[in-house]
């Protein structure tokens, strides 16, 4: 029983199963969104809500059951590897020749000459064995390797991807210029000494650069000026151009122009003024500010060539207005003034390190390698004899036929 | 007259002559006459001339390859699709594929026309030469599981036809359509395999991980576990024939769900419009 069933998990039936168990709960990972609360599922997907939260539909790839799904993929395709190298090495040797099939065409006519075919197929790099009546070819013996070349690389990449996550190492930082983030672990310091955006003559944004230095034990040992698609590396981590932002200044004044409060907002973030029980929501800053044809406010592109801010107040949560202001022009609000200027780019980082992406690409060489070997160096077989000549091969017996139907033509007789 | 003038001229000649190439290919196929065949095939072939011609001056015109916004995506596949059919005719001589395979161009193309021309300078993280060759392997790989869709389809109408009795003439052998479409979807597969492995690698570039399930990425893998199954069917248990056929019209359903259906319905990193 317990043979039966070990032999079933490397087998393969089990591997086409797991192919399509695969592809059909990545489907459900396109099709439902991932990652949202519970409440979400609960609420838009009524009745399937619970079996969405049971079987973990809501987080599909990080999932206990889909990790089990890679997890046994691997096992078979090991097992179905291993299981087949012994059989595979032996069609390798010498003493290995392919029967033809039972739907090989015998390509024989008498006004071929075997003998310059036999000159032919040396050249073309065939081994050739003679036999009582005649002889016999083989070409691309490693080519067997194919699929189990291929497998290789797919257990590498596998393995590779579940060590390498295990132990990736990333984060996210939002930097001013000026501004550093410490790494105490690996004992150095990254600095942001500058962050800006190119621009085009049409005032889109073509490029966002960050330029970053590393320090450490108190000397500067690189620099860099990164951007998108162009990271930069220090100790195995990746440092990389991912995001930006508007921060702005909020001044709250009063009536005199005394400043009660100053401090710093982003898009979407809210300052609470104790005083007056006021929430001043920061909706946006718009560099290029218009109205859109739905009357949102958007920005053209991101140069101050008009500068504007969308405010929201509210009292005790309740709404009380929204605004449109320019930079410095102030709102006025029972006693106060409050406004907003002074907008600052700053910059995402997200780092990581992941010695898996190593893996991953000797994995992806060697399924490519293997791949090209099974479609295009598959073992050739022939036999030549009397009045016979049978192609053998196991794959592509169509293609092979007419590959030699082709050479045997240039051997016609006069 | 600018280039853009002569590009879209030649993109919408391109596109009149591909739908006569269909037509001409559909009567060929009810009529079987030869000469309809011949004339079906010549019109692709100075179609697909002209297409590249409207190519070339979009590349002229932009200053790089036409591989960054949803048009030209579009344009370009049915581009690879008419050069893979042209290969594939030019190689083998079966004229009929061309029946299946044109129609399929024309109404990529049909697609490609609905969508905004416009050519716009490339967004900060198409900025990279991995561009070129992810897409470019990625057009390649899609017009090859056209090629073999239609190829595929033929031996569905074909194997249809051989149970009425009656063999006809002008479509070729079953087994060569069955054979060859096997062929081309494997080298389809390679090709598919590279899109990915550069899009591993272009990703950790450009978004810091090589892998992260977005839903184009996602919807690749699909495909191309499909296609894997197809291949292992047919490897370990001599899967021919009708199953295989439909194996693989069901596989570029998937393709076209990647193409089309991802940027349409499921927003990732990769819907750039
Ligand atoms: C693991 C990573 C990736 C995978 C598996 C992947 C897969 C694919 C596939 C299968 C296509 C085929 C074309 C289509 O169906 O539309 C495609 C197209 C494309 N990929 Fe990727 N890709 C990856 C990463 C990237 C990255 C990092 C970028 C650029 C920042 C990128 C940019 C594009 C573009 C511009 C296209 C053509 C656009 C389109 O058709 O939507 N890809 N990708």
């Amino acid at each position: 029983m317990i043979k039966k069933i070990g032999k079933f998990i490397i087998g393969f039936r089990f591997a086409i199963i797991l192919f399509i168990v695969i592809a059909i709960y990545s489907i459900i990972g396109t099709v439902i969104p991932q990652g949202a609360t519970k409440d979400f599922y609960l609420h838009n997907y009524e009745g399937f809500g619970n079996i969405i939260l049971l079987l973990q539909f809501n987080r599909v790839y990080s999932s206990i059951i889909y990790r089990t799904i890679l997890f046994l993929f691997l096992v078979n395709i090991t097992g179905c590897t291993i299981k087949l190298l012994p059989s595979q090495i032996a069609r390798m040797k010498d003493d290995y020749f392919q029967a033809p099939s039972k739907n090989a065409e015998n390509i024989w006519d008498e006004k071929y000459d075997t003998e310059e075919f036999r000159n032919i197929l040396q050249k073309k790099g065939f081994k050739i064995y003679n036999t009582e009546k005649g002889y016999k070819a083989a070409k691309n013996r490693i080519g067997v390797l194919g699929p189990s070349v291929t497998h290789l690389g797919i257990i590498i990449i596998l393995l590779g991807s579940f060590i390498g996550n295990v132990f990736a190492y990333e984060g996210f930082v939002n930097l001013l210029p000026g501004e550093s983030t410490t790494f105490a672990e690996q004992g150095f310091i990254l600095k942001l000494d500058d962050f800006y955006l190119g621009f085009r003559d049409d005032g889109s944004t073509e490029q966002y650069y960050s330029e970053l230095r590393i320090i450490e034990e108190g000397k500067e040992v690189e620099k860099k000026k990164i951007w998108v698609n162009n990271p930069l590396k220090y100790k195995g981590i990746n440092f990389y151009q991912s995001s930006y932002g508007w921060i702005s200044d909020l001044s709250i004044k009063d009536k005199e122009g005394n400043l009660l409060e100053k401090t710093r907002l982003r898009n979407n973030e809210y300052f609470f003024y104790q005083p007056n029980h006021l929430t001043v929501y920061l909706y946006g800053f718009y560099p290029n500010f218009a109205i859109d044809h739905s009357g949102q406010p958007v920005s053209m592109n991101e140069q101050k060539n008009h500068p504007h801010y969308a405010v929201v107040l509210y009292e005790f949560n309740n709404y009380v207005d929204s605004f449109i202001t320019s930079p410095g022009e102030p709102i006025y609000y029972e006693d106060l003034e409050i406004s907003f200027e002074d907008s600052t780019l700053y910059t995402g980082i997200t780092y990581r390190r992941d010695f898996g992406y190593y893996f991953v690409l000797i994995g992806c060489l060697f399924m490519f390698l293997g791949l090209f070997l099974s479609f295009y160096f598959y073992p050739r077989f022939i036999i030549v004899d009397e009045e016979t000549i049978l192609p053998a091969t196991k794959q592509n017996l169509w293609g092979y036929t007419m590959q030699l139907k082709n050479l045997l033509s240039s051997t016609i007789k006069q | 007259m600018d280039i853009i003038y002569f590009e879209e001229l030649f993109f919408t000649l391109a596109f009149i002559i591909y739908i006569i190439a269909s037509v001409g290919f559909f009567v060929f196929l009810v009529s079987s006459k030869e000469k309809v065949g011949k004339f079906a095939v010549l019109a692709s072939t100075i179609g697909f001339v002209i297409h590249t011609l409207a190519m070339i001056l979009r590349i002229i015109e932009s200053g790089r390859l036409p591989f960054s916004n949803q048009f030209e995506f579009a344009n370009s596949f049915t581009w690879a699709i008419v050069l893979c059919y042209l290969v594939i005719h030019y190689i083998y001589k079966f004229t009929a594929v061309g029946g299946f395979v044109m129609p399929l161009a024309f109404l990529m193309m049909g697609y490609a026309s609905m969508l905004p021309k416009t050519i716009k300078p490339l967004m900060p993280a198409l900025q990279s030469r991995w561009l070129t060759i992810h897409v470019g392997t990625a057009i390649i790989s899609y017009g090859s599981f056209a090629v073999a869709a239609g190829l595929s389809l033929m031996y569905v109408i074909n194997e249809k036809k051989k149970d009425g009795g009656k063999k006809s003439g002008h479509l070729p052998d079953v087994e060569v359509c069955d054979y060859l479409s096997y062929r081309v979807i494997a080298f389809g597969y390679l090709m598919l395999t590279l899109v990915i492995v550069t899009g591993a690698i272009w990703a950790k570039k450009a978004w810091a991980r090589y892998w992260g399930w977005d839903p184009k990425e996602t919807w690749s893998l699909i495909t191309w576990i499909i296609y894997s199954t197809y291949l292992h069917l047919r490897f370990n248990r001599g899967w021919k024939g009708k199953t295989a056929a439909w194996f693989s019209i069901i596989g570029f359903l998937c393709v076209i769900f990647t193409f089309i259906g991802v940027n349409v319905l499921l927003p990732g990193l990769h819907s750039y419009r």
